[in-house]
């Protein structure tokens, strides 16, 4: 616990702050001591050298590109799949909490595919899509949808009856109700799903990367992989980190910001 | 005896409640748990009525059914002589948990009855002033819900139903939630909007102060299943007083008068 009052010199934002460089620097000085001075050594390169392999892949094409260019790539795969996760998500999940009709239809089949992990339809999504772009953005989409549909679901469910009950007694009609109540009430509940999703599309994009391709920073880790260059895979798991640590934060700020109403719980 | 005929109100029902029954299904599915017994009463225009009794058992459940939110399984109710079936802007709601649309801001709350049956813009504006004015929140227009106090939020509650101008109003224990201090302010309030905007309205609390206190007519319920015990014609002047002796009076008769078995 942070206690601001013992504390005088500093604030509690920055004393969370402070802490959080020490976490991260101490992360890095285990692993270089790890990587030095034990026999893992073999496996695993030291931070400093990851690091500044990573700062080079900034200059230096790894394959035919830069890693800027293989985050852009990547990103813009996960960035397509989301949109249309997204849609098709919170469609089918405010459909699915809102009809009972629409849930009998479309809940068994969700079900049925929610367990299965995005990786098993890689042979599939070759046969169907090849080797092209589309089998990328199929494989990405099975990894974030039903984490949206879940919450969105979640959200149209719980919608507390008596603002249903309000607004009709207001004169709302059924699409008013809809429309104005039960989606905008899912809000937070939605954006739970797209922080999850997100995360988890961008995790899916090394699977998805895996299906062959000559760029994207999957493809940086499993080049790493077939070239035995471990500092190679290293740097691409740092980049993935990076930018999935910067996708979530963003995605949180994005929330605090629209659903600014749903700071206060138990009104 | 209190009962008697009414003496101020125009003799046309706003609202009918015709031997209104209703049971639900026991959980065991073994038989039926009456609720509601044989509701005969009307509302008259520009009432204040106060449905007064004990307990959590039946009040909520006829406020519903006037509203149209809930069916009775016998009798009916009849609005303007219109069977009650479904809910209608006419009749104006406002819930014991001020219920507000918490992602609105609290003009958008305001507004959003006129808003949603389709009104010109301007009107919609005209009546979120209005009735924020009156409920006495100019200034806080652009507030969410989540940043106001519980009476505020009251406030607010009343002016929204307000700004349908609905044929009749019908009130859940909205200081139900409230402390002593805020309620007890509250109920001025409302007093005092209502005297500036007469409406009909339908009230319902288990204070007997609140009611002895708002009313021009007090129902007395009474537990198990809810049926009508008795009536009372409350002619006191406005602005009441809680330690005047008359107010004593009828609050010590009305309370004699209960079963409070439960």
């Amino acid at each position: 616990m942070i206690d601001s009052t013992t504390n005088s010199r500093f604030s509690t934002k920055q004393l969370i702050v402070i802490y959080t460089i020490i976490s991260l620097v101490g992360l890095l000085i285990v692993w270089e001591l790890v990587a030095r001075f034990t026999s893992a050594s073999m496996f695993l390169p030291p931070a400093s050298e990851v690091l500044a392999a990573f700062a080079r892949s900034f200059v230096e094409p790894i394959g035919q590109h830069t890693m800027l260019a293989h985050v852009g790539v990547s990103l813009y795969r996960v960035a397509v799949a989301f949109i249309f996760a997204t849609i098709i998500g919170i469609a089918l999940g405010v459909g699915m909490g809102y009809s009972k009709l629409f849930e009998a239809i479309f809940k068994p089949i969700f079900e049925f595919i929610r367990p299965i992990p995005p990786l098993a339809w890689i042979p599939l999504s070759i046969l169907w899509f090849g080797l092209s772009d589309t089998g990328k953005f199929f494989i990405i989409f099975l990894g974030c949808f039903c984490f949206i549909t879940v919450n969105t679901y979640d959200g149209a469910k719980n919608v507390d009856p008596e603002l249903i009950g309000a607004a009709r007694m207001l004169g709302a009609s059924e699409k008013q109700v809809f429309f104005k109540i039960v989606l905008p009430s899912s809000v937070p509940y939605i954006f739970a799903g797209l922080q999850i999703a997100v995360t988890a599309g961008w995790s899916a994009v090394v699977g998805s990367e895996m299906i062959q391709s000559n760029e994207g920073v999957g493809w940086v880790i499993i080049r790493g992989m077939s070239t035995g260059n471990t500092v190679q895979i290293m740097v691409g798991i740092v980049a993935i980190g990076i930018v999935g640590f910067a996708l979530a934060n963003i995605t949180s700020a994005l929330e605090r910001r629209l659903c600014s109403w749903n700071a206060q719980k138990g009104m | 005896m209190e009962r008697s005929e009414g003496n101020v109100k125009t003799k046309t029902p706003v609202l009918e409640c015709r031997n209104v029954g209703r049971s639900f299904d026991s959980y065991d599915g073994s038989g039926k748990n009456e609720v509601l017994r044989g509701m005969d009463f009307e509302v008259y225009e520009n009432e204040f009525l106060v449905l007064f009794g004990a307990g959590q058992c039946g009040k909520t459940t006829l406020l519903n059914i006037l509203a149209g939110l809930d069916m009775p399984t016998e009798g009916e109710v009849l609005a303007r002589g219109q069977k009650v079936t479904k809910p209608a802007p006419e009749r104006g709601f406002v819930y014991q948990k001020t219920s507000l649309f918490p992602w609105m801001t609290v003009e958008e709350n305001v507004g959003f009855g006129p808003k949603v049956r389709h009104l010109p813009e301007k009107e919609v504006q005209e009546r979120v002033k209005k009735y924020l004015d009156l409920v006495g929140l100019t200034g806080f227009e652009k507030s969410y819900p989540n940043q106001l106090s519980g009476g505020m939020r009251q406030r607010v509650g009343i002016a929204r139903a307000y700004a349908n101008e609905p044929d009749i109003m019908l009130m859940d224990e909205p200081f139900g939630h409230l402390d002593a201090q805020t309620r007890y302010m509250m109920e001025e309030e409302l007093q005092r909007i209502w005297q500036k905007e007469k409406r009909t309205v339908v009230f319902v609390t288990n204070n007997i102060e609140e009611a002895l206190f708002l009313a021009d007519r007090i129902i007395l319920l009474t537990n198990c299943p809810t049926h009508i015990k008795e009536e009372y014609e409350i002619n006191m002047p406005h602005p009441r007083d809680y330690v005047d002796p008359e107010f004593l009076r009828l609050r010590q008769l009305i309370t004699d008068n209960m079963d409070l078995t439960l």
